[in-house]
């Protein structure tokens, strides 16, 4: 297989094979990653966490599939849907040929073409490593027990098409879709204009995807499918479109639902034109509007205000903290990875706190979701400060690095808590307004204020760096493993944690001991990370381990 | 004074800079010359602190750069070879991100930032994105940034890349001035004239050797050469610059 690959790689055109390899490994900036960094593990790790899901998906599906054969389907198609989505908001500027795409390629002899076909290749490998991935296991136990409904061998070789035509279809429509509006709006707007928009457009599809994933339900019968007030759902929501297709392709769709899988192929068909006509219309008209234009907008005159965070230099490193997190796309799209947990549980509560009950007690319904939040997004802005974001401008923090380490360490602190405790905590404090009594929330408050600085220091041991300035390994923190293992941790203490404080809120005595353990354990914390932090070294390149071998010749 | 003793910095074992020992002195330009690959930028980053010696010790006003190094960054501004800053910030966000690292009074440096954005035509474009600036914008972000704390020692590597004339006329004033005001410059170029006009001695290095470190005057006088071009290529360039002209010329056409 490797070989027929290979093989068919070599007859493609030297120029197609060159961009399409560099477009692909463009899909992460290469600035960001160390000399001795490893792309391909880089994507593995992306891919890791995919085959994850799809083993969890497996085993629940395996499970329940028999019992809950449209939850499963409808499910898997709106996770698959959401993971397309989600590439499409991290390769959101790799489609387009950029700046430097234009000046580096337009004075040498590669027709546009060319280079269109090469983004296209490189999109399309990505998104086929994730629909490969995400189904790698699910995309053999679904068709198997969707095959048992029919009688013949035939039967599991057409579910095993519909399956995974079907995941190829839904993924292909909401990246086709995207473009489409990206490619579109860079046609009719001025490009100054565009540019600006874009971010706001990126985020708005980050919000979109995982708002609709999270808040829209399941519907799991015939009879719940034909009623009256469905009706708008169904016709909106293009993963009951390609539900209806994968049934379609089964065989065992209602005829009363063939409605929705005509939209299914409609929507496909429309998006997949559009999207190629916005890609070779934005190839043909843009590229000379790229070399004019710069790729930033400039900054608007007028107000530039800007607020001090403590001391000069704790100003200087939260500012720069800020900038580096709403400016780069890459630390904007890895910090969303894990902000859209918070965001999930954000919009759960949301829909849990607006449901027509007013003026409920708190119970770990509530107090369980806003410790994870805190958790999360702890944890979230910890792990996106490590990746650089101009590695060879850090001359500046070194040459000027006139203060000791601690000083520098109290700095990403007040990052930290600026940028994940305090919007976690404000958040909580809006979505606690319909919980009652007064007093049992401002408890609750109190302790997630001492929560969300324990986990912050938590988040600090051993971090001797400026945010956003030391060079980055991938593969190191084994980001596959240590994110579902930390998930696991996470929930179990939560879970084991959110009684117990219920029971505090109610035991002045009780509360008042969680209170002082809580806060001590922030003052030790604190002052561990203190004392660290004072014959600690900052550190700008980060090295892999050197491993000796011993030969053993004794 | 700064002063180098034989300093050396070796790569995977290969001298970049061999046991180079000069010393600059306040008041005056010294221009630090040599081909492409010589050291002179490994001499400059070793200076500055960025990388480490692996032989040798460099003293400033008679103290060791090792000993108290954040008392000694305090002191230097430094341009460094390459207009490397950070694209996402805008032009006085970079600057005011230096003097707050720097620990300047806010109001003081807010001044000195506008003030020098103004005298080098940047003002307008101070909001602007980096990342759209010109490769000269750029420079004149780094020497603003390199001044603005009013160093003792100026390292100048290549400052003159990419800017205009008219910028390049003041910042070759400028760099004498700030000699006349008692600082000490350290100036690496490749433009001879500019460093003939403003330098008062010049050190050479070729292959990461000392080759020469002496006033331009003397050096004219000893080596019997009317301009510091004819020190320069005698002393540092070892190829015949005609028949190398000829053979590229030839091998393109072939």
């Amino acid at each position: 297989m490797r070989k027929f690959l290979e093989r068919l790689f070599e007859h493609l055109p030297l120029q197609f094979r060159i961009l399409c390899r560099q477009f692909l490994l463009c899909v992460v900036d290469l600035e960001a990653l160390s000399i001795e960094a490893d792309i391909p593990r880089f994507l593995g790790q992306f891919a890791g966490v995919l085959i994850m899901i799809s083993i969890v998906n497996f085993i629940s599906a395996s499970m329940f599939l028999l019992s809950m054969t449209w939850r499963i389907e409808q499910y898997l198609i709106a996770t698959m849907m959401l993971v397309a989505g989600l590439i499409v908001v991290v390769s959101w500027d790799a489609t387009f040929p950029d700046r430097r795409d234009v000046m580096v390629l337009s004075p040498l002899p590669v027709a546009p073409r060319t280079i269109l076909f090469a983004k296209v290749a490189a999109l399309c490998a990505v998104l086929s490593i994730a629909i490969l991935a995400l189904n790698v296991a699910t995309g053999v136990i679904c068709p198997l027990l969707l095959g048992s409904q029919h009688s013949s061998i035939l039967g599991f070789f057409q579910s095993f098409a519909a399956y995974w035509f079907t995941m190829v279809a839904a993924s292909a429509f909401l990246f086709c879709s995207v473009l489409t509006v990206q490619g579109f709006t860079a046609l009719l707007l001025p490009r100054r204009l565009f540019l600006g928009l874009s971010a706001i457009l990126q985020l708005a599809a980050f919000g979109l995807f995982l708002g609709v994933y999270f808040l829209q339900g399941t519907i799991t019968t015939p009879a719940a499918m034909a009623t009256p007030e469905n009706q708008r759902l169904l016709a909106c929501s293009p993963s009951f479109w390609f539900f209806a297709l994968l049934n379609q392709l089964n065989g065992s769709l209602p005829p009363a639902l063939a409605w929705l899988a005509q939209r299914a192929w409609t929507g496909l068909g429309l998006s997949v034109f559009g999207a190629a006509t916005s890609l070779i219309l934005c190839y043909l008209r843009t590229m000379k509007k790229t070399v004019e234009e710069p790729d930033l907008v400039p900054g608007a005159e007028g107000l530039h205000w800007t607020p001090r965070f403590g001391s000069s230099l704790q100003t200087a490193i939260v500012l720069f903290s800020f900038r580096s997190l709403t400016r780069s796309r890459q630390h904007r799209v890895v910090l969303a990875f894990y902000f859209s947990v918070v965001f999930a549980i954000a919009l759960a509560l949301l829909r849990y706190v607006l449901s027509p009950v007013t003026l409920r007690p708190l119970t770990p319904d509530f107090i369980i979701p806003t410790i994870l939040m805190m958790s999360f997004a702890v944890i979230g802005l910890r792990s996106v400060f490590p990746l650089p974001i101009s590695l060879t401008a850090n001359w500046v923090l070194r040459i000027a690095q006139l203060c000791p380490s601690q000083k520098y360490i109290a700095a990403t602190r007040r990052s930290q808590l600026l940028f994940a405790v305090l919007p976690v905590w404000l958040v909580s404090a809006c979505l606690s307004l319909s919980f009652r009594p007064w007093h049992q929330v401002a408890e609750h408050l109190a302790v997630l204020a001492l929560l969300g600085l324990v986990f912050a220091e938590l988040s600090l041991i051993g971090f001797y760096k400026v945010p956003f300035t030391c060079s980055y390994l991938p593969g190191k923190s084994n980001i596959q493993v240590a994110f579902w293992g930390l998930v696991v941790v996470l929930l179990v203490l939560t879970v084991a944690f959110a009684p117990f404080e219920q029971r505090a809120l109610s035991d002045p005595f009780l509360y008042v001991g969680l209170f002082i353990v809580l806060s001590a354990a922030a003052c030790g914390l604190w002052a561990f990370n203190r004392h660290r932090a004072k014959s600690a070294v900052l550190y700008f390149e980060e090295l892999p381990e050197e491993i000796i071998t011993t030969l053993k010749l004794n | 004074m700064l002063e180098l003793r034989k300093v050396s910095k070796h790569f995977s074992g290969i001298p970049a800079v061999d046991d180079v020992s000069f010393s600059a002195r306040p008041g005056e330009v010294t221009g630090y010359l040599g081909p492409n690959g010589s050291g002179k930028s490994t001499t400059m980053k070793m200076i500055t602190g960025l990388i480490e010696m692996t032989l040798g010790h460099i003293f400033f006003q008679g103290r060791s750069i090792e000993d108290d190094p954040i008392a000694y960054r305090r002191r230097f501004g430094y341009v460094p070879e390459e207009p490397y800053l950070y694209n996402h910030l805008s032009g006085v966000e970079y600057l005011t991100m230096v003097s707050q690292l720097r620990n300047l009074p806010q109001r003081e440096s807010s001044e000195r930032i506008d003030g020098m954005l103004r005298l080098l035509s940047l003002y307008d474009d101070r909001h602007a994105s980096i990342s759209g600036y010109s490769k000269g914008m750029r420079q004149k972000v780094l020497i603003i940034a390199a001044l603005l704390h009013n160093p003792d020692l100026v390292l100048l590597d290549e400052p003159f890349s990419g800017l205009d004339v008219g910028s390049s006329l003041v910042l070759r004033s400028l760099i004498q001035e700030l000699a006349a005001r008692g600082k000490v410059v350290l100036f690496c170029s490749h433009e001879l004239d500019t460093v003939e006009r403003i330098c008062t001695r010049v050190v050479i290095l070729h292959r990461g050797r000392l080759v020469a470190d002496d006033t331009i005057e003397h050096l004219r006088s000893l080596m019997e050469l009317p301009t510091l071009e004819g020190i320069f290529s005698q002393l540092a360039v070892e190829q015949d610059t005609e028949s190398m002209a000829r053979q590229m010329a030839d091998l393109i056409h072939a």
